[in-house]
């Protein structure tokens, strides 16, 4: 185990710009920023910027005091002892003080105002190293030089293991961390950052995600901003996502685009994905077929309920309703539906055909969605199957979809913004 | 791309720039248009077109600078100037807005008082309703309603035709350098130009572009917006002095309160010309005072890391919606001390917005330069050109006018 010992810590903003004197009293330059290496443990400083437009730097090690007004060398000051920017190195100041961070603690961008160095000595080697960057107020007017206006407001620290720089500019090691720490984000934290980004930072954190945590977070969204979302990605993304999204909500997001942009990223496409796609929008607003997903789970009639639950196995996790199973023939024709529960607690052996409801509540996709939220509410269904003229299946209407449209989410214009307020703490709650 | 479509894109992009140019002819800008075509007749015609020229500039640059970073003016300033910086820049854009803010209201209590309705009621009523309505709701419904009175300000331009001007001295007086030294003259040049161009217009153009979601890849349609959005604010600042001119100017009447300058509405509306010009002004004001405050708040939270925007709730974002508050109850009770003279507040804030511009210009042109931040929709230099020359343009008319102030023989024996 290697020892750690802390000497002391200090802010950036204390010896920024501070003057650098070398062993023998001669002023060399003023700290303009530090160079940083993020490799094993901790983020650490290597070098330190002493001109303007200069690439050369000072090395740590030979830092001897540091104070208030000034950095002492430990040695006379030549260019021979300075050392240049490695590819695995970034300038600290540079990188991230006055630019904007993710807080992964808070899930919210933040700006930072100062960072936390600390000098420590682990394995009796001295280094210097980043402990934490400063969001808060307090940072702010200690960087004006006002700190003593507010002494008695507290500090509001960032560990370092908590930021994500917009930029990544580190180890390919900080960036796996990174990932792995956005990924213990909720969808609906992720969309919320994804708003109040520029749309590049935002273009970035997406391919920072992996793309099922991108759609869940587009899904919360609304849908303007998901068009905005689509509309500024590069085409390849874009058709990506949408491919992986419920061919519903990519078909609503495709409508509100411009014909030539939705064509385009319809080809970009995988041909079976852009085919439901298009069935889909083929239907127009507020009409059943609008509102509909193609993606459902249909079993033949001659499927035994013990092959129908492991089938279920495979396919649940994609589904958007498993609570509802659809029978239906080689044609797709709608035969009958069964509960999970009911093919739960069936014998093994039976087959759907004995075990369904062959009376099934359907909709037309051309009835309005007003008759679609009648018909769920009348018979408390979680779905409702659509169906054409010939009982041919074409999907299902979730109870979800319907509430979506009748209790419109995070609207601007909502007058009870303690409903809004109220949503996000349960989205929260369920995060924890 | 078919035509069609590439409208249907310009109209899903447009706005930016149009709402921009029709805030920009608010309140101050009447008064001082008006002020200018009073007082000096056409003289005064030159400066206004060079400044909105360069109003199309300033305002391309902006909307450019959106679209390739997606990110506002404020922000930008931080990353790449430190806190020191954004601090000054936020202290420029708070007076000057502050004025404006104050200017704003003051064409609401004119206005009102054109329909007969005390100020001592009608300001802290319209502070109020303008507080509520951001909050509460969608005010970006309610800003269209604001966008249609401005239209009555056409009226300038039906009515400036209707005086039948002597076109041609109109038209030699616009493209003839007029100057003079004293101190009216230049107070009265460099209101046009703060007016014309101003610190807000500038913030705001960049952050309704990035609120757009507009990027650099059709950025080319946001461009036209903005060219149109600029010559609209010109055209109508044309009409408005010349209108002046021609029924002011020349029968010697000044301008003591801004219901005067209804006077050169008379031709068009006759015995309505007070009603029709205090519509106008009231929806221009109007929609200016929904603006200022919102944009100011909005680019000092976005420069020092608060939370902001209006779908938060006060306790999530309590600095925005102090500041937001802040300045809505500073302005509207500026406006409410005794015995001011509206329509001078409003032509000192447009002179105080002219001397405030020069350092947001400065920050504008130097971060639209940057090739690391604007890739290949870099100033190219020429653009730099023409933007350092028209600052140190105004930086010298600001100075010009301190010194006239100061000591005034001096300035005026120089163009005598």
């Amino acid at each position: 185990m290697s020892e750690v010992k802390i000497l002391g810590e200090f802010y950036f903003s204390q010896i920024l710009s501070k003057p650098i004197l070398d062993a023998q009293g001669r002023r060399v330059g003023r700290v303009k920023d530090m160079a940083m290496r993020w490799d094993s443990l901790a983020p650490h400083v290597t070098g330190i910027k002493f001109a303007k437009g200069v690439l050369d730097m000072i090395p740590i090690e030979m830092v001897s005091s540091m104070n208030q007004r000034e950095i002492r060398l430990s040695v006379a000051f030549s260019p021979d002892i300075t050392v240049q920017l490695q590819d695995d190195e970034t300038f600290i100041g540079k990188w991230l003080l006055d630019k904007q961070i993710i807080d992964l603690e808070g899930s919210k961008l933040v700006r930072v105002n100062d960072l936390t160095l600390s000098w420590i000595t682990r394995n009796h080697k001295r280094l210097m190293v980043l402990v934490a960057v400063d969001i808060g107020v307090r940072g702010l007017f200690r960087r004006l030089g006002i700190e003593f206006l507010v002494r008695r407001m507290k500090n509001n620290f960032l560990g370092w293991q908590y930021i994500k720089p917009l930029e990544s500019r580190t180890s390919a090691l900080q960036i796996t961390r990174e990932k792995e720490q956005l990924r213990e984000l909720h969808p609906a934290d992720i969309a919320d950052l994804l708003e109040t980004m520029g749309y590049k930072e935002r273009t970035d954190l997406i391919h920072t995600l992996d793309s099922q945590q991108a759609i869940d977070a587009l899904a919360e969204m609304e849908l303007e901003a998901q068009v905005e979302v689509i509309n500024q990605l590069d085409e390849n993304t874009a058709s990506d996502l949408l491919e992986e999204m419920p061919p519903d909500e990519a078909a609503d997001i495709l409508g509100e685009l411009s014909v030539e942009k939705s064509e385009e990223l319809l080809k970009l496409m995988e041909s079976e994905g852009a085919e439901d796609v298009r069935e889909l929008m083929k239907y127009e607003e507020d009409t059943a077929g609008a509102l509909m997903t193609t993606e459902y789970i249909g079993f033949p009639l001659y499927l035994t309920a013990e092959e129908a639950i492991n089938k279920l196995r495979e396919l649940a996790p994609e589904a958007e309703t498993i609570y509802y199973l659809f029978v239906v023939d080689e044609e797709e024709t709608l035969e009958g539906v069964l509960s999970l529960r009911e093919l739960i607690i069936a014998q093994p052996s039976t087959q759907l055909k004995d075990l369904m409801h062959k009376k099934v509540v359907k909709i037309h996709p051309l009835e309005s969605t007003e008759k679609v939220a009648d018909i769920i509410n009348k018979y408390g269904l979680l779905a409702v199957p659509v169906v054409d003229e010939v009982q041919k299946m074409l999907g299902i209407i979730t109870v979800d979809d319907v509430l979506e449209l009748l209790i419109p989410e995070r609207g601007k214009s909502d007058l009870d913004s303690w409903l809004v307020v109220r949503k996000r703490e349960t989205k929260r709650g369920q995060a924890e | 791309m078919m035509w069609k479509s590439r409208l249907a894109l310009f109209l899903s992009v447009m706005g930016p720039g149009i709402v921009t140019a029709f805030a920009d002819n608010d309140a101050g800008g009447i008064a001082t248009y008006a002020a200018a075509g009073a007082k000096y007749g056409y003289a005064l015609i030159f400066t206004m077109i060079v400044s909105t020229v360069f109003l199309a500039i300033a305002q391309e640059i902006s909307a450019r600078t959106g679209a390739a970073t997606g990110r506002g003016l404020a922000d930008l300033i931080r990353e790449q100037y430190g806190v020191r910086w954004a601090l000054f820049a936020m202290a420029v854009l708070m007076v000057a807005n502050l004025g404006t803010t104050v200017s704003e209201f003051s064409g609401i209590a004119t206005a009102f008082e054109i329909f007969g309705v005390s100020k001592y009621i009608s300001v802290p009523l319209v502070a109020f309703i303008i507080w509520w309505l951001v909050i509460k709701t969608d005010y970006e419904r309610i800003e269209k309603i604001f966008l249609l009175l401005c239209l009555t300000f056409f009226s300038y331009v039906i009515s400036g035709v209707m005086v039948h001007p002597p076109w041609k001295e109109v038209m030699i007086q616009s493209i003839t350098p007029n100057f003079s030294g004293s101190p009216d003259f230049l107070l009265m040049a460099i209101g046009v130009i703060g007016t014309t161009i101003t610190p807000w217009g500038q913030f705001y153009v960049q952050a309704s572009v990035v609120d757009k979601g507009i990027t650099a890849k059709n950025y080319r349609y946001t461009r036209w917006d903005v060219l149109i959005g600029s010559f609209f604010t010109g055209f109508i600042a044309f009409f408005i002095i010349v209108a002046t001119a021609a029924t002011l100017y020349v029968n010697h009447i000044p301008i003591e309160t801004a219901k005067d300058v209804a006077i050169a509405l008379k031709p068009l509306a006759g015995e309505y010309a007070s009603l029709l010009f205090g519509f106008g002004l009231l929806g221009a004001s109007v929609l200016a005072a929904f603006v200022l405050p919102l944009s100011t708040s909005y680019a000092v939270c976005e420069a020092f890391g608060f939370e902001h925007g209006i779908s938060k709730s006060s306790r999530e974002a309590p600095a925005f919606f102090g500041l937001y508050t802040v300045i809505i109850i500073l302005g509207a009770a500026f406006v409410l001390w005794p015995g001011l003279s509206l329509y001078h507040v409003m032509l000192v804030t447009q002179v105080i917005n002219g001397m405030l511009l020069p350092p947001i210009l400065i920050f504008m042109v130097l971060i639209a330069s940057k090739k690391s931040i604007m890739g290949e929709y870099a100033n190219t230099p020429l653009f730099n050109g023409v933007a350092w020359l028209f600052t140190a343009i105004l930086i010298g008319l600001t100075v010009l006018l301190l010194l006239a102030t100061l000591f005034p023989g001096l300035v005026s024996g120089l163009f005598a």
